[in-house]
C-alpha cells in the first residue's frame, strides 16, 4: 500500500507535510521549537529555490538575494512606516519580481556556468548596494525590528504561531510546485532543463518559461525572506545576503532530491536539524558543523547524486517486497 | 596625473597576482571542464603554509617558495585522485555543488585548527617601497607582480611549446579524439589539476607578506578569478593574464575615486557588462 501510495501523487510524502505540524507541539521547549520553525522555513525557501533551479537544472548561487530583498523591504516598511509586514510580504515579492524580471531578462539566456556566476555576481551586488546605501538600509549595522507582539505585526512571544506560519509558507510552496508540475509550464520547464534546443525545436517557448519560473522562484522566496526577518527580529547584509545562506538553499535541495516537488522538504527534515543541533552541540569548536554538513554533501553527491528521496522510495518498495515474501512463506 | 598614473600603475601591479590565481582556474576549467569554486581555499592553505613555514623554522615566504610549490602540488594530486576524478563524467551542476562543499570544507577545517584570527607575516621587506620615476611601489607587490607573470608566461610557453603541453591543448580541444590519438586523458587531467593548483597557491605565497591569512581569505579570490576568467574568455591562458590585469586597473580606479566599498561592485559591474555585450569574453575567440 505504501508503494502504491509513493507512486501515486506523492501521498506518503503528503501525509508526511501535513502532519507535520504536529511536531512543534511535542517539543519539550524553546530551543527545539526553534529548530522546527527554521526547519520548516528552509523546507519552503529549498522548495521555491528549486522551482526553477531544481526543475530547469541551472543552479542559481544567489538566491540569498531574493531573501534580502524580501527581509528588508518589509522590515523598512515596518520599521519606518509602520506598514504591516502582511503588506510589506506582498510589496517585497513585488521588487523581488521586478528584480527577477532584470535580472533573469539579462541573465537566464547565459548556459552552464556563465549562467552560475551571474546569479552570483548579482547577489554580490545587491549585498554591496545594501551596505553602501546606509541612509536607506543602515548598512553593516543591520536593522532591528521593535518587538511589539501581535498577529498584525506579524510578531509573537511563543514559538507555536511561528512554526504554524513557516508550515503554511511550506505548504503553500508544495502545492504551487506540485500543481506547476503538471501544467505545461511545468513540462516546458523539464524539457528545457533537460535539452534547451529539443524543447525549442517542439515549439517551447524556452526563455519566457524560464522566465515565469525563474520570477515565480524569486518571488516565493522573498515571502521566506519576510517571515524570515518578522522571526529573527535583527537583519544585516552579510547575514541575510550571504553566500552561505545561497549554498544553504542548494544543499538541502540536492541533499532531498532536486527537481521533485518534496525532495527539497525531505532535505530540509534530514538536514535543518542535524545542522541546528550541531551547531548547538558543538559550538566550542567553531567550524566544525559547517564543516560536517561540507562532508555529508561531499559524500552524497560523490555516492548518491540523485538525491536521498529517490533511495527512500526504493527502501519502501524493498519493505514491502519483503513483507509480501514472508507472507507468500 | 601623476596621481592618475600612480593609480593605473598600482592597478597593474595588483592585477599581476590576480592573473596568476586566474591562469591556475582557466588551466582546470580549459582542459578538464571543471569549475573550480574552492579555488581560493587553495590560495589560502598556501598562506597559512607560508605563515608556518615562517613562524616555525624561520623561512621568509621567499626561502620556501619551492617547499610550497611541492607541497601545494601534492595537495592538488589528491585531490584531483580522491575527488575530483570520480566527477569527470557527472553533470555539470554535480560538479559546481561538489566543489563549492569542498570549499566549505576547507574554509571551516582552516577555522577549527587555526581560528578566525588574522596572521600576518613582518618580514623587513614587508613595509620597503620601490622608487621608478616619481611612482612609488611597495616592494613585495613588485617582486610578486615580476614572480606572477613570469610564471604565467612559462605556463603559456609550457603549453605552445612541449610535448605534454601540445597534449593538454589537444585535450582541452576535443577529449575523446585525443585518447584515440593515444593520449592519456585521465593522467593529463590529473596534470592540469596539479599545475593549477600548484599556480594558485604561489599566488598565495606572493601574497602573504601583503595580506593576512584567515579561512575566508580564499573566497574572495575565487569570485575575482572567475570573473577574470570569464572577461579573458574562459579557457585562454593570455586573456586570463589580460583579464587579471584589467581588474586589477578596475579595482585601483574605484578604490580611488569611489571608495574601497565599491572596489568589488565595480568589477561585478565590468562582469555583467561583459557578459551582457560580449559573451564570449573581451579576449576570448567568437
Amino acid at each position: 500500500m505504501i508503494n502504491k501510495l509513493l507512486s501515486k501523487n506523492n501521498s506518503v510524502l503528503w501525509i508526511i507535510a501535513l502532519a507535520s505540524i504536529i511536531v512543534p507541539f511535542f517539543l519539550p521547549n524553546r530551543y527545539f521549537q526553534d529548530i522546527a520553525v527554521m526547519t520548516f522555513l528552509w523546507a519552503g525557501l529549498a522548495c521555491s529555490w528549486n522551482l526553477y533551479s531544481g526543475y530547469c537544472n541551472r543552479l542559481s548561487i544567489g538566491h540569498a538575494a531574493y531573501l534580502g530583498i524580501g527581509a528588508y523591504s518589509s522590515t523598512l516598511l515596518y520599521v519606518n512606516f509602520g506598514i504591516s509586514p502582511w503588506i510589506g510580504m506582498i510589496a517585497g515579492g513585488a521588487i523581488s519580481a521586478v528584480a527577477a524580471l532584470i535580472i533573469g531578462g539579462t541573465t537566464l539566456r547565459l548556459r552552464g556556468t556563465f549562467f552560475v556566476l551571474s546569479t552570483i555576481a548579482f547577489a554580490e551586488i545587491l549585498k554591496v548596494m545594501t551596505i553602501t546605501s546606509k541612509d536607506i538600509t543602515k548598512g553593516a549595522l543591520g536593522v532591528f525590528i521593535p518587538y511589539e507582539p501581535g498577529f498584525s505585526n506579524m510578531i509573537w512571544a511563543s514559538k507555536i504561531p511561528y512554526a504554524f506560519l513557516t508550515w503554511i509558507y511550506m505548504i503553500i510552496v508544495l502545492l504551487i510546485c506540485v500543481k506547476m508540475e503538471r501544467s505545461k509550464l511545468g513540462y516546458s520547464l523539464i524539457a528545457v532543463g533537460e535539452n534547451q534546443e529539443a524543447a525549442e525545436n517542439l515549439g517551447v517557448n524556452s526563455s519566457r518559461t524560464m522566465l515565469i519560473a525563474f520570477v515565480m522562484s524569486a518571488v516565493l522566496t522573498s515571502f521566506g525572506g519576510t517571515i524570515y526577518a518578522q522571526y529573527i527580529m535583527f537583519i544585516e547584509p552579510t547575514s541575510v545576503m550571504s553566500l552561505m545562506n545561497s549554498i544553504n538553499f542548494i544543499l538541502l535541495a540536492i541533499t532531498g532530491g532536486m527537481g521533485t516537488a518534496f525532495g527539497p522538504m525531505v532535505g530540509s527534515f534530514i538536514l535543518t536539524p542535524i545542522s541546528n543541533l550541531l551547531r548547538g552541540y558543538l559550538s566550542s569548536v567553531s567550524g566544525l558543523h559547517t564543516f560536517v554538513l561540507g562532508l555529508i554533501l561531499i559524500a552524497i553527491l560523490l555516492f548518491r547524486p540523485d538525491g536521498i528521496l529517490p533511495q527512500l522510495k526504493l527502501f519502501f518498495n524493498g519493505l514491502i517486497k519483503k513483507s509480501k515474501a514472508t507472507k507468500g512463506v | 596625473m601623476e596621481q592618475i598614473l600612480q593609480v593605473f600603475i598600482s592597478g597593474i601591479f595588483s592585477g599581476g597576482v590576480y592573473a596568476l590565481v586566474s591562469v591556475g582556474l582557466a588551466l582546470i576549467f580549459g582542459i578538464i571542464g571543471l569549475v573550480n569554486f574552492a579555488h581560493g581555499e587553495y590560495l589560502m592553505l598556501a598562506m597559512y603554509f607560508a605563515y608556518w613555514m615562517y613562524n616555525i623554522i624561520g623561512l621568509d615566504p621567499y626561502q620556501s617558495l619551492l617547499i610550497n610549490l611541492a607541497v601545494m602540488a601534492i595537495i592538488g594530486y589528491l585531490t584531483y585522485k580522491i575527488i575530483m576524478e570520480r566527477v569527470l563524467e557527472a553533470d555539470h551542476s554535480i560538479q559546481i555543488i561538489l566543489t563549492l562543499a569542498l570549499s566549505m570544507v576547507l574554509q571551516n577545517l582552516a577555522l577549527m585548527l587555526w581560528k578566525a584570527d588574522y596572521r600576518n607575516i613582518r618580514i623587513d621587506m614587508t613595509t620597503d617601497t620601490t622608487h621608478i620615476g616619481f611612482l612609488t611601489l611597495s616592494t613585495p607587490r613588485v617582486v610578486a607582480f615580476v614572480i606572477a607573470i613570469g610564471a604565467s608566461v612559462l605556463l603559456y610557453m609550457f603549453l605552445q611549446k612541449t610535448y605534454t603541453g601540445a597534449a593538454m591543448r589537444a585535450v582541452a580541444q576535443n577529449g575523446k579524439a585525443a585518447q584515440l590519438m593515444g593520449i592519456n586523458l585521465k593522467r593529463t587531467y590529473g596534470l592540469a589539476f596539479t599545475i593549477g593548483i600548484s599556480l594558485v597557491g604561489l599566488a598565495g605565497l606572493l601574497l602573504s607578506p601583503i595580506y593576512p591569512a584567515f579561512p575566508l581569505v580564499g573566497s574572495n579570490f575565487s569570485t575575482l578569478a572567475f570573473i577574470v576568467v570569464v572577461i579573458g574568455g574562459l579557457t585562454s591562458i593570455p586573456g586570463a593574464i589580460m583579464g587579471g590585469l584589467l581588474i586589477g586597473v578596475v579595482e585601483s580606479f574605484a578604490g580611488y575615486f569611489a571608495g574601497p566599498a565599491y572596489q568589488q561592485a565595480a568589477y561585478f559591474l565590468l562582469f555583467i557588462l561583459v557578459l551582457i555585450f560580449k559573451p564570449n569574453g573581451l579576449f576570448g575567440r567568437s
